[in-house]
């Protein structure tokens, strides 16, 4: 399991369950990661502000400050910064809620080992792989929207707001595949790097808040469009 | 959805009876004052002989009857309403706070067992992780117990171990046993005990009681925990006062505290986790003995106090000793077909 191009890469577990978050410290740190253990919302933001994060493991449930505040605060502060919320709240509320506020990935509890490391490493992947395709054409415009692949700033021509890292990517892959049909599995494979069996759901909810940002009307979008049974396309 | 329909349900109901009961009023109104019109007017040349001074009092006690009958409908539905929605709502709280509880030593344990699948993990390493589960699944048994004893203490069916302990030492070893459980440093917890009398008591219910106490005690709190205990006698009880540091409760949740899934929400100590039932089951045990529980809090930042207070031996005796003692035997010799 070991994967020397990980080394460096310093993660903070926020959980506040002492035997998970010893069993989880001993699993990354077995994979090459550095791990910076907080136990509460304080703790959380403290090594966040002082140390240099590549990536976030957050519980919702955890004192002082909860998970969903702590999300809040750093996607403020690093829109690029990968989330992945591991929580054992599984209603759908809480799971659009942690998405909406720029979680980019969510876990329930009870979970796989080897599904929370693959969705750690897709995520890291997905941070470099964004650095690299962003880097020949930051600036998108369709309709009366903006994108701007490299700060994440946008624009619909009412609002200006900020995509998290994974919404753009998710916009991204879809510009780049204009007039073509893009699955729900071909998203999971080449945006998520997942197995398109874990969750084809968390494809729809990503795509329901992208018409939020970019459609007039979301219940009648104009640029994402849905393919039923196939998956969905972008046209200009 | 469920929950939404439940609502429009009741509200729709309680619309038709405002409407049913203005449009009661309004017709009664018009039947009375368009009748007194009209035989004011007419009734002299139509027949004289009727006289005005006669009062129907029919009408007017039908339709008072029929006022208070439909208010009465009223106030019922919506008492039953807001109990069913307040029910509903801690339902939910219970819900979502065991369905927490239960996964996060799920998950822990799950964790334990796949790092030991999947890695060569060192024998010490090994030790921990074996620590970790056993840790885990104590810690499961102990939710899913509590959960069960709920409906046996609020039946009186519990099966008590009642037996005749002498107060002061008994209460001592007993929060010794819990001080141990919780790790807590032998200094956290001061017990003053002055207590030489006898009482008769479940040993693993009272331990239920102070494990709870301590458990709050250390959840809610903002720096290291302080408890000091006084245990006394009286020529009736037996009196245990059990204070801590903590953050202290707001004078308005002092008596919601002992109440069902109640959960006393600190702004300072967001998501503080449990099932709501703690305090619950403490005021049931102790009910239970034949005793009383009462909770001070001078409020934010100014500790808790709660006093116990359980009849002593002699007083016991007269009132509950024959009963509890027979369902202690009773309980005996089920443990002995048992097994």
């Amino acid at each position: 399991m070991n994967n020397s191009t990980f080394e460096k890469h310093r993660i903070l577990l926020v959980e506040d369950e002492e035997n998970l978050a010893i069993g989880l410290q001993y699993n990354l740190t077995e994979e090459g990661y550095i791990v910076e253990l907080a136990k509460d919302g304080r703790e959380a933001l403290k090594h966040f502000e002082t140390k240099k994060i590549d990536l976030i493991i957050l519980d919702i449930m955890i004192p002082y400050i909860d998970g969903f505040e702590i999300a809040r605060r750093v996607r403020k502060k690093d829109p690029q910064m990968p989330i992945l919320m591991l929580t054992a709240r599984t209603t759908r509320e809480d799971k659009v809620k942690g998405l909406e506020l720029g979680a980019d990935d969510y876990i329930t509890k009870p979970f796989h080992l080897d599904e929370l490391l693959l969705r750690i490493k897709g995520m890291l992947k997905r941070k470099t792989w964004y650095k690299d395709v962003t880097s020949g054409k930051p600036l998108v415009g369709f309709g009366k929207n903006k994108i701007n692949f490299e700060n994440l700033s946008c624009s619909n021509g009412k609002n200006d707001f900020n995509l998290t890292p994974q919404e753009a990517m998710v916009m991204k892959y879809l510009i780049e595949n204009k007039g073509k049909i893009v699955s729900r599995k071909e998203l999971l494979e080449n945006v998520w790097h997942l197995n398109p069996d874990i969750e084809t759901r968390t494809v729809d909810n990503f795509i329901a808040r992208l018409r939020k940002y970019f459609e007039v009307d979301p219940s009648k979008p104009v640029y994402i469009k849905s393919v039923r049974s196939a998956g969905y396309m972008f046209e200009d | 959805m469920k929950r939404r329909h439940f609502f429009f349900y009741h509200v729709v109901i309680f619309i038709i009876a405002q409407i049913a009961w203005l449009s009661l009023i309004g017709l009664w109104i018009y039947w009375y004052v368009y009748n007194y019109i009209v035989y004011k007017e007419v009734g002299d040349h139509v027949s004289p002989e009727i006289s005005f001074d006669i009062t129907n009092a029919g009408p007017f006690v039908i339709g008072l009857v029929l006022l208070v009958g439909l208010s009465l409908i009223t106030i019922w539905i919506f008492r039953h309403l807001n109990v069913q929605l307040r029910l509903t709502k801690l339902y939910d709280t219970f819900i979502s706070n065991v369905t927490h509880e239960l996964k996060s030593p799920l998950s822990s344990i799950q964790l334990s067992l796949e790092t030991l699948k999947t890695r060569d993990v060192p024998r010490e390493k090994q030790k921990e992780f074996v620590g970790m589960m056993i840790k885990d699944v104590n810690r499961l048994t102990r939710l899913i117990n509590s959960i069960l004893q709920i409906p046996a203490l609020e039946q009186k069916k519990f099966a008590y171990s009642y037996q005749i302990y002498s107060a002061g030492s008994v209460i001592k070893q007993i929060l010794n046993d819990s001080i141990e459980q919780f790790r807590l440093p032998l200094e956290t917890v001061n017990i003053e005990e002055n207590a030489i009398c006898e009482f008769v008591i479940d040993i693993d219910g009272l331990k239920t009681v102070f494990d709870n106490l301590i458990d709050n005690a250390v959840k809610y709190s903002l720096q290291p925990v302080k408890i000091n205990v006084n245990i006394s006698c009286t020529t009736q009880k037996v009196v245990i006062e059990f204070n801590d540091n903590g953050i202290g409760i707001a004078p308005k949740e002092l008596k919601k505290v002992f109440n069902k899934f109640h959960r006393v929400y600190h702004q300072n100590i967001p998501n503080v986790k449990g099932t709501g039932l703690g305090l619950y089951q403490v005021k049931e045990i102790i009910k239970n003995h034949g005793g009383k529980i009462y909770i001070f809090s001078e409020g934010d930042g100014k500790g808790t106090t709660f006093k116990i207070e359980l009849p002593i031996y002699q007083v016991f005796k007269k009132r509950f000793l024959t009963n509890l003692l027979k369902r202690s035997e009773q309980k005996k010799q089920l443990e002995i077909i048992n097994e």
